[in-house]
Formats: structure tokens, C-alpha cells, sequence
């Protein structure tokens, strides 16, 4: 069982992940900027695009629409990163979290169905057809990825007898979860880019729909909007590792150290993935979630449930 | 208030532009895109995304009004330019920074239209896409307006439900959609049940900037075939880079936009024929862009010969994945032949095929495209009926050929 951190890691954790939110969305950027090409051979002057983008959008004025519902979209906006902080107190960081209740994948699964409603309100709020359109087509994504991710965390849960995610990390010590449970392993990161309305599940704010959930909000909103959903893409990247990746296991180095480097291995993997593949529609992924990810997940939550019967 | 100062400085120095582009402004619009890439500044998607407006082409009568009305949506601070001929690209640029790092209290720049402050992002289809009701607002029989907005009204769905039912305009203001193009649609959900195609006659003053070469050659002027595949294979690929664009598939659409650029700045065939075959062979190799855009905007041949339509519409006989792959093909066809410095002649059979279809038909070919656009869309969801109008684009700049004859 992980140990829980001190009550400075309370008011630690939300810079923390800030940062860690910063780090990303500068390589996404500097990833972007070679694929743009504009000066060749200077894609790296591009990492610091997203402290830019933040300054200018915190001296911008917010918006507002006629006949909109500014605090339902507010409060949309501001659940998303307080759904990632929420969800990341539960995130050991080596083998010690701001707190490890017995039912901590449960409670992360629940912060993340928070965004479900965050995204939906933010794409109600303004009143406006192509942010509600937005906001629907996260509801139509938490159809399709839910169901398969439930699977996968309770196939990890399972794995470790436990729901506690101090103890599936304990559950690890020999063998990586991602190992014998490659299945789920692979849902979840499908499900941890879902989640975070990030491409190529990015629909929901989708530039088709001119930002789809987004496209109304300027200003302070944006920014809370935006940088939620990148603590969002920190958070579940991050519960890839104490769920599947062993956590802070690991040889010669501390167990922090290897948090960090798994985390940010998962994250540049994911973000540099995101590359190879046009946005997602939900009217066809969900039939691949249901008739293919679903009976998978099923058969590898069987075959993990046999193991642990014989064990 | 120096440190907030330069703080403010440092964040305005690469505004989100919002492009607004008018018919007629193709060449300009290419000018403006490649000078963007160059400075990294990022295209918004809509004006709350937006610090810059540039207003892109000049406007017939009346085409003030859309842009106008983006311009009121724009957040503060804002700064608003325009640029009609390709050369004036920096400067316009340039003037857009220069308001937006002003000092604080300079003032905000550019125009200040009626209405100004008021935020108007009432119910309407994003950018560019104002009143929104104004058509439908004295039929409305169940229900009243509601903060001075009419409520939306309903009709019988698809699968027989009453549902209430929207009516929008998409665009003229959108990304990655054909410029002065307006789609009157109404909505269900977000499935359009009916659309029609409005359109904002381009000003008639040059050639279309895509069909140049062959209406050039046509009139009797010298042009070579080189420099009319040139164009076709630029054309091909900016169509190509907004088909990857709706689709969510920003990588391959920039690279399709890099390789526009360098066809049409004259670069040498051997130095961008190669990256062409691997852009086209990574397009292809994309399961996921065929499962994703297979079956959208079904025009089989016979039905795309009774709107009229030829070009590679016609020869997709398809759907809008088999019209991406003929953009491909034709776009390395058209490639193999930049370095011909044969003539092009105005009355050879294959010499009056413009990049959207043949020039010497009775009407320009993007109108039998418009033609077959409002029956595509019917029971389309939102994004496929983006990616629809994306396989087709048609160019609006070639009608203004047809006022004039």
C-alpha cells in the first residue's frame, strides 16, 4: 500500500501538473511547427507557443452571446481542470499520492466522467449552434470509449485484487500489468486520449465545427477551458503507469524518477501518435468500440479474472 | 506596469488570425497562408479564437456586412487588416501587429463598426454566420422570441420523431470552406435535412485564379502546358489540404499546403515530385481516412453527368474518399508535366480541362458542382456534410466567367 504524501503535496500537485501541462503542450507545438515547416530547421522555436497562447488569452476580454447562459458554460469551463486535479490526487507519484482511498480507481473514474458533463455544459453555456454541436458529440464520444475503458480499469483492478491504486501498484512488483493485460493496457490509452477530448478524439472541439465546444469562448475562458483539457491529457496519461506500467518500480533509479520518466515516455507517445491519424467521428468509432474493443476488453478481464482464481 | 506590459507584449507577438476571405481573393488568400506559416502566427478556426482579423480579396457591393459582423465578434484587444493583392501580404501583417503590441490605451484598431461592444455570438453557424433567423423569424407558429431570438421551430426527423429544427447559415466565414460560399441550412441534431446553396457573386475583375492558364490560352494569349499543369497540381493540392483539414488531419493537410506553395513559387519538379508520391502514399496508406470518409457525398458518374459536372468529380464516380484519391492521381499526373514547354492549345481536345472540369462548357464547372451539393447534404451529419462540401470544393471565383461571358 502507497504511503500518503504530506499536506504540501496538496498545494503542490496543481503547480505540478501545470507544468507537466506546459512541457506537452510545448512538444505538441514543436511538433506542429515541423509539420508546418514555415522556417525550416527552427520547429523548436515553437515550444513556448503555449505560455504565448496563455498570456494573450489572459489579457483578452471575455465573451458574451446573446441569450447564452454565461455561468452553466462557466461552470462547464472550470470543472474541467478541477476534474484533472481531483482525478490526479490519486496519482502516486513514486508509491506515495495525496491520498489513496480504498476505492481509488473508482474515484478517478468518476473525475473523469466529470468532464463528460464539464465539455457538454461548456458546449450548452453560449447559446450557440456549433458549441452545443460540440458539446453533443462528447456525449456521443462518452458512449463509445466508456464502456471499453470501465473494462480496462476494472481489468487492472482485478489484476490486483484491489481497488485501492496503491495496491495495484504493489500488485506489480514482478511483472507490469501492461505485460499479461496487454489488451486493456491499449484501451486505456485509446480511452486516456477520449477522455481528453484529444485528438484523435478531438471532435468535440473540433475545427470543422470552428472549435466545436470551444468556439465561443475567448479570454480567461479559453484559457481554463484549453489548459483543462491538457491536465486532463497529463492526468490519464499519467494513471497509465501505477495502472498498467508498474509505477515507481524499477531499477537503480527512485521511484519518482521512474513516475516521471514512464509518464512522460506514455505522453510523448501519445502526442506524437496523434499525428498519424485524422479526428475520430463518433458514429463510426462506436461500432468499433462495441463490436471489437468491447468483446476484447470482456475476454482479457476473463483471462485475467482465471489467473487470479488459480493464483 | 512594465512587467505586465511586456508580458502583454510577448503574448500578442503571434496573433490567432481570422481569414476572411472574399470570392475573386485565391491568389492573395495563397499569399496570406504562406506568409502566416512563415511567421508561425496560427489560422483561427473562429473569431473568439481570434486577436487578428485580415479580410482577404475585395468584395462586391454589400460583401461588407459578413465581415463586419466577424469583426463585432472578435474579443478585445483586436486588430483588423485587409489585403487584396498578394504583395500587400507583410504589410497587412505587419499593421496587425503593430495595433495589437501598441501600448495599452492606443486604442483598438481598425474600424469600429455600429454595435460595436456588443457581443453577438447569438445562435448562429460560427463565424461569418449572422442572422441566422432573420429569414425565418415571422413564421414561427408554436413559439415567441426569446431574448429578441426566435425559438427554434420543429418538423417531422427521420425516423418520424418531431424534432425542433434549426435553420443556419454555414458560412461565408469558415475555415477551410470555399470563399463566398453560404449554405442555408436546416438542422436537426446535427443532421441537415435540407440545404441551399447561396452564393456571393464574386467581383468580376480578373481571371479565376485556378482556370487562368486555360481561359489565358483560350483568349488567344501564349501559354505553356507547364505552367497549366503547374496550376493544376497546386489547385489539386490546396483542395486535397482542405479535405485532410475537416477530416482532423492537420499534418499531411500543412504538408499539402507547403507543396502548394512550392508548385506555384516555380520550383523545380525533382525538388517536390518525391515528398508528392510520399504525401500521396501516406494518404492512401490511411485506413482510418477511408473508413472515416467512405460513403460521404455518394455521386455516382451517371448523376454527376446530369448536373453537369466533369472534371475529377466525374471520373471519381464516387464517394468523397474516392475523390481525394483522383486529386492524388491527378495531381501527380498533372506534376509529370510542369517541365512541358509546349504551348497549351485553346482547341486541343485535353487542353481545356481546368482543375474542376472543362472550361468550354455552357456554365463553369464549379456551378454543376453547387448544382449537385444541396442533394448530397440531405440527411448528412455536420461533419460529414463539411467533409461533402470539401471533396467537391468548388471555386466560386470561376463564376464570375459565367456574368460575364
Amino acid at each position: 500500500m502507497a504511503d500518503t504524501a504530506p499536506v504540501w503535496a496538496v498545494v503542490l500537485l496543481p503547480f505540478a501538473l501545470a507544468a507537466a501541462a506546459v512541457l506537452v503542450a510545448g512538444f505538441d507545438a514543436v511538433l506542429a511547427a515541423a509539420a508546418e515547416g514555415g522556417r525550416p530547421g527552427r520547429p523548436l522555436r515553437a515550444a513556448p507557443a503555449p505560455l504565448r497562447a496563455g498570456l494573450r488569452l489572459l489579457g483578452q476580454q471575455p465573451r458574451r452571446t446573446t441569450a447564452g447562459d454565461p455561468w452553466l458554460g462557466r461552470i462547464g469551463i472550470a470543472l474541467v481542470p478541477v476534474a484533472a486535479v481531483l482525478a490526479g490526487a490519486v496519482l502516486p507519484w513514486g508509491f506515495r499520492a495525496v491520498t489513496d482511498p480504498v476505492v481509488g480507481v473508482v474515484w478517478f473514474n468518476a473525475m473523469e466522467a466529470l468532464a463528460w458533463a464539464a465539455v457538454w455544459l461548456a458546449g450548452w453555456g453560449p447559446n450557440s449552434a456549433l458549441s452545443l454541436v460540440g458539446g453533443y458529440r462528447f456525449l456521443a464520444q462518452g458512449l463509445a470509449y466508456e464502456l471499453p475503458h470501465m473494462l480496462a480499469l476494472t481489468t487492472a483492478a482485478l489484476g490486483a485484487e484491489s481497488l485501492r491504486v496503491g495496491e495495484v501498484v504493489a500488485g506489480q512488483r514482478g511483472l507490469w500489468f501492461a505485460v499479461w493485460m496487454p489488451v486493456a493496457f491499449a484501451v486505456f490509452l485509446l480511452s486516456a486520449l477520449a477522455m481528453a477530448f484529444w485528438g484523435p478524439f478531438d471532435h468535440p472541439l473540433g475545427r470543422d465545427a470552428a472549435g466545436g465546444a470551444a468556439a465561443e469562448y475567448a479570454g480567461v475562458d479559453r484559457l481554463v477551458l484549453l489548459a483543462g483539457r491538457w491536465l486532463l491529457l497529463v492526468v490519464t496519461a499519467g494513471f497509465s503507469v501505477p495502472l498498467f506500467l508498474g509505477g515507481g518500480h524499477g531499477p537503480w533509479l527512485p521511484a519518482w524518477a521512474w513516475t516521471l520518466l514512464k509518464t512522460a515516455a506514455v505522453l510523448g507517445l501519445l502526442v506524437a501518435g496523434r499525428r498519424l491519424l485524422p479526428t475520430l467521428r463518433m458514429e463510426r468509432y462506436v461500432e468499433f468500440a462495441w463490436t471489437v474493443l468491447v468483446p476484447l476488453t470482456l475476454l482479457q478481464a476473463l483471462a485475467v479474472a482465471i489467473v487470479v482464481l488459480e493464483r | 506596469m512594465g512587467l505586465r506590459e511586456a508580458l502583454r507584449r510577448i503574448g500578442t507577438r503571434h496573433p490567432a488570425v481570422l481569414l476572411a476571405v472574399h470570392p475573386g481573393g485565391t491568389k492573395t488568400r495563397l499569399a496570406v497562408e504562406a506568409g502566416l506559416r512563415r511567421r508561425g502566427w496560427p489560422v483561427a478556426a473562429s473569431p473568439a479564437a481570434a486577436s487578428g482579423l485580415l479580410v482577404v480579396g475585395s468584395g462586391g457591393a454589400g460583401a461588407g456586412e459578413w465581415t463586419d459582423a466577424l469583426w463585432r465578434q472578435l474579443p478585445y484587444p483586436k486588430s483588423r487588416s485587409a489585403v487584396t493583392e498578394a504583395e500587400g501580404v507583410e504589410t497587412a501583417l505587419d499593421g496587425l501587429l503593430r495595433t495589437l503590441t501598441a501600448p495599452a490605451g492606443a486604442g483598438v484598431a481598425g474600424h469600429v463598426g455600429p454595435g460595436e461592444g456588443e457581443a453577438r455570438g447569438r445562435l448562429r453557424a460560427g463565424p461569418g454566420g449572422h442572422g441566422a433567423h432573420d429569414a425565418h423569424a415571422a413564421h414561427l407558429p408554436h413559439a415567441g422570441p426569446v431574448a429578441g431570438l426566435p425559438m427554434a421551430e420543429r418538423a417531422d426527423d427521420r425516423d418520424g420523431l418531431r424534432l425542433d429544427r434549426l435553420h443556419l447559415p454555414l458560412g461565408p466565414g469558415l475555415a477551410d470552406w470555399p470563399a463566398g460560399l453560404v449554405l442555408d441550412v436546416a438542422l436537426q441534431g446535427d443532421v441537415v435535412q435540407h440545404a441551399e446553396v447561396r452564393i456571393t457573386a464574386p467581383a468580376a475583375e480578373e481571371l479565376p485564379y485556378w482556370d487562368e492558364p486555360w481561359l489565358r490560352a483560350a483568349r488567344g494569349e501564349e501559354v505553356g502546358r507547364g505552367a497549366a499543369h503547374r496550376r493544376c497540381c497546386a489547385a489539386h493540392l490546396d483542395s486535397i489540404a482542405r479535405l485532410l483539414a475537416v477530416s482532423g488531419w492537420p499534418d499531411p493537410a500543412a504538408r499539402a499546403r507547403r507543396l502548394r506553395d512550392a508548385v506555384l513559387d516555380g520550383a523545380p519538379g525533382q525538388e517536390w515530385g518525391a515528398e508528392l508520391g510520399r504525401l500521396g502514399r501516406r494518404v492512401r496508406r490511411s485506413r482510418l481516412l477511408r473508413e472515416l470518409t467512405a460513403g460521404l457525398g455518394a455521386l455516382p458518374g451517371a448523376r454527376a453527368r446530369r448536373f453537369g459536372v466533369t472534371g475529377p468529380a466525374l471520373a471519381a464516380d464516387g464517394d468523397a474518399y474516392d475523390r481525394l484519391l483522383t486529386w492524388l492521381d491527378e495531381a501527380a499526373l498533372c506534376a509529370a508535366g510542369v517541365d512541358d514547354d509546349r504551348p497549351l492549345a485553346p482547341h486541343g481536345q485535353h487542353d481545356k480541362q481546368g482543375p474542376r472540369g472543362r472550361l468550354d462548357g455552357p456554365r463553369p464547372p464549379s456551378q454543376a458542382l453547387l448544382d449537385a451539393l444541396p442533394g448530397l447534404l440531405r440527411g448528412a451529419e455536420f461533419t460529414s456534410a463539411r467533409v461533402i462540401v470539401a471533396s467537391l470544393d468548388p471555386d466560386l471565383d470561376e463564376l464570375a466567367v459565367a456574368a460575364h461571358g
